[in-house]
């Protein structure tokens, strides 16, 4: 038995403690990684896969390259992420500021706003798809009442509508975790420099624009490149809502993966369109990259 | 507080009002057409207020479906994936917190790659490896699969916060005779709790809200399905007694709401611990 407590020994001890996380790590992220690299190279269907390798080929590289359907996939996906991660980033932005007031009941009022993070994905979107019901949901029915509309929206059926309905529910799940971000973000900004611009005659919102953003703006990028990476990656919210259809309007790169591999049980295909959207996503979270192994290290 | 005093007070009550109200509309509708005939579901106009309330819309949820075992797999995984992952990621938060390591800043990669891996590519290389083990068609595929998700970032949040616990506290308890096992559950965990307590929630969540490992590994059986896959399944094509589906999300969210409600007030300061650097 070695002593830990002698100092000669006592940074073994470290690599003991962390050696179960970075085995299983190895196991379980890089490896897999690899074999996806590996998989994409090969013509492979489900019944096949894992038993005996198939010759390398580029042939999965090409077919994505030259098919329409993944640039339609991606255009999705960008717009997507542009449409969920601007607004949800506004509204749990403007909520963690409301928050970060004091009032009564504050603490009680923060739960509130960011209770709809604990509620499952898949809930959600039941839960939305029949308050988007075409014939007897509530959502047509505000709409209709209100004179928004004249006539039902038909949520499921309507490319651009299923469109909107699928950002709806990402951005009602999404916000609270920005919020939850941010206002942790707020509470660590140093009353004295809000004191000091008092001091020096600035109003509220010259206070916001040249205390509270500058401050901010490294926690607001974080959220943002966050939620990007949610939307590239979910899978539950579109596949129970839509499956990525009418014709397609809602089938973003996570849902074209899944469809290839566990639905057309090309394996290959799937793992290509994978490895290129976990490229997209690294390229996308380049920023992050210091700041993570700063913190962790 | 000087710089609050522009902002009136009922102001900003009113808005948050406002918000809630909004933003808990669908949890307040789901409750209300669980509790409402299906007859009256397909009336126009809606009713927004409880009216003579169906409970027996539960048990006729029971009755049709095998609710309780979908409740009982997403338990068991939950739990599996909670002891899993705070073991792990608390010894290597823990190391990561106090030890000079070499290849400390892997860590931090590995914490980003898991961040950035899609979820629907992972599943292709965990579908060989798992076949190979044997472990399709159990619950334990997709209780690893949760876990290399949750633990890289639940490591980080913890890291952030055993940041925060002075060292002479751990000092003082060596001196005392205490082993640098011990004094990691003797002091460092009792003192963290909060940060434990945020983890933990995270988890959770996570893990209760996971549909697609569930769909890819365990669909085949329906006897393993878990909450989500069972709900999504309600979902129908054409036909959906909305009134039944509501019961099993609210019934399926309760658990979810009860610990969140519990262990929220940790949630941001374990956040503001982990993300402020």
């Amino acid at each position: 038995m070695i002593d830990f407590s002698s100092p000669r020994h006592r940074h073994k001890l470290g690599y003991l403690l962390i050696a179960p996380a970075l085995i299983m790590m190895a196991l379980i992220i890089v490896y897999p990684i690899l074999l996806s690299v590996d998989i994409s190279f090969q013509d492979v269907k489900i019944a096949r896969i894992g038993s005996d390798r198939k010759p390398f080929s580029i042939e999965n590289y090409e077919w994505l390259f030259t098919s329409g359907e993944f640039y339609n996939s991606l255009w999705v996906t960008v717009r997507l992420l542009l449409f969920v991660g601007g607004t949800a980033l506004i509204f749990g932005f403007a909520c963690a500021l409301l928050l970060n007031e004091k009032f009564k009941g504050r603490s009680f009022a923060r739960l509130l706003v960011i209770l709809p993070w604990a509620v499952p994905e898949v809930v959600a979107v039941v839960i939305w798809a029949w308050m988007l019901d075409s014939s007897f949901g509530v959502f047509n029915w505000i709409l209709l009442t209100t004179g928004m509309i004249s006539e039902p929206i038909a949520f499921a059926s309507d490319p651009t509508s299923a469109f909107f309905s699928v950002c709806l529910v990402m951005i009602w799940k999404g916000y609270p975790f920005i919020c939850i971000m941010l206002l942790a973000g707020l509470q660590s900004i140093p009353e004295e420099q809000y004191q000091a611009a008092s001091v020096d005659g600035a109003n509220v919102f010259q206070r916001f624009w040249h205390v509270t953003i500058p401050n901010m703006l490294p926690v607001l990028g974080v959220c943002f490149v966050m939620t990007a990476l949610w939307v590239f990656r979910d899978f539950a919210i579109i596949f129970v809502l839509t499956e990525g259809g009418p014709v397609g309007s809602t089938k973003s790169l996570a849902i074209m993966t899944f469809e290839q591999s566990f639905q057309f049980f090309r394996m290959g295909r799937a793992a290509a369109v994978g490895v290129i959207t976990l490229i997209l996503c690294a390229i996308l979270s380049r920023a992050l990259v210091s700041r993570f192994a700063k913190s962790v290290a | 507080m000087a710089k609050r005093k522009n902002l009136k007070p009922w102001g900003v009550g009113a808005t948050v009002i406002a918000i809630c109200g909004v933003v808990l509309f669908p949890i307040y509708w789901m409750i209300l057409t669980s509790l409402s005939k299906s007859t009256e579901l397909r009336s126009y106009p809606p009713r927004f207020l409880p009216h003579d309330p169906q409970w027996g819309t539960f048990s006729e949820l029971l009755a049709a479906h095998p609710f309780d075992v979908w409740f009982m797999n997403s338990l068991k995984i939950a739990i599996a994936v909670l002891v899993l992952s705070l073991t792990i990621s608390v010894l290597a938060a823990y190391a990561l917190s106090r030890f000079r390591l070499k290849g400390g800043q892997s860590m931090g990669l590995f914490i980003l790659t898991a961040k950035m891996l899609p979820g629907t590519l992972i599943i292709i290389p965990f579908f060989v490896i798992f076949r190979q083990m044997g472990l399709i068609g159990s619950l334990w595929s997709v209780v690893i699969a949760q876990a290399t998700m949750i633990i890289p970032f639940a490591t980080w949040m913890l890291k952030g916060y055993f940041d925060t616990i002075p060292v002479e506290l751990e000092q003082a308890a060596i001196v005392d005779g205490c082993s640098p096992i011990g004094t990691i559950f003797r002091i460092v965990l009792p003192v963290s709790a909060p940060g434990l307590a945020a983890t933990s929630l995270y988890c959770f969540v996570l893990s209760w809200s996971d549909f697609l490992f569930a769909r890819t590994f365990v669909v085949t059986s329906e006897s393993l399905w878990t909450l989500n896959l069972g709900i999504s399944s309600l979902k129908g094509e054409w036909i959906t007694d909305w009134n039944i589906v509501m019961a099993a999300s609210l019934m399926a969210s309760l658990p979810i709401i009860a610990v969140f409600l519990f262990l929220e007030r940790y949630m941001v300061g374990g956040l503001a611990a982990g993300s402020e650097k």
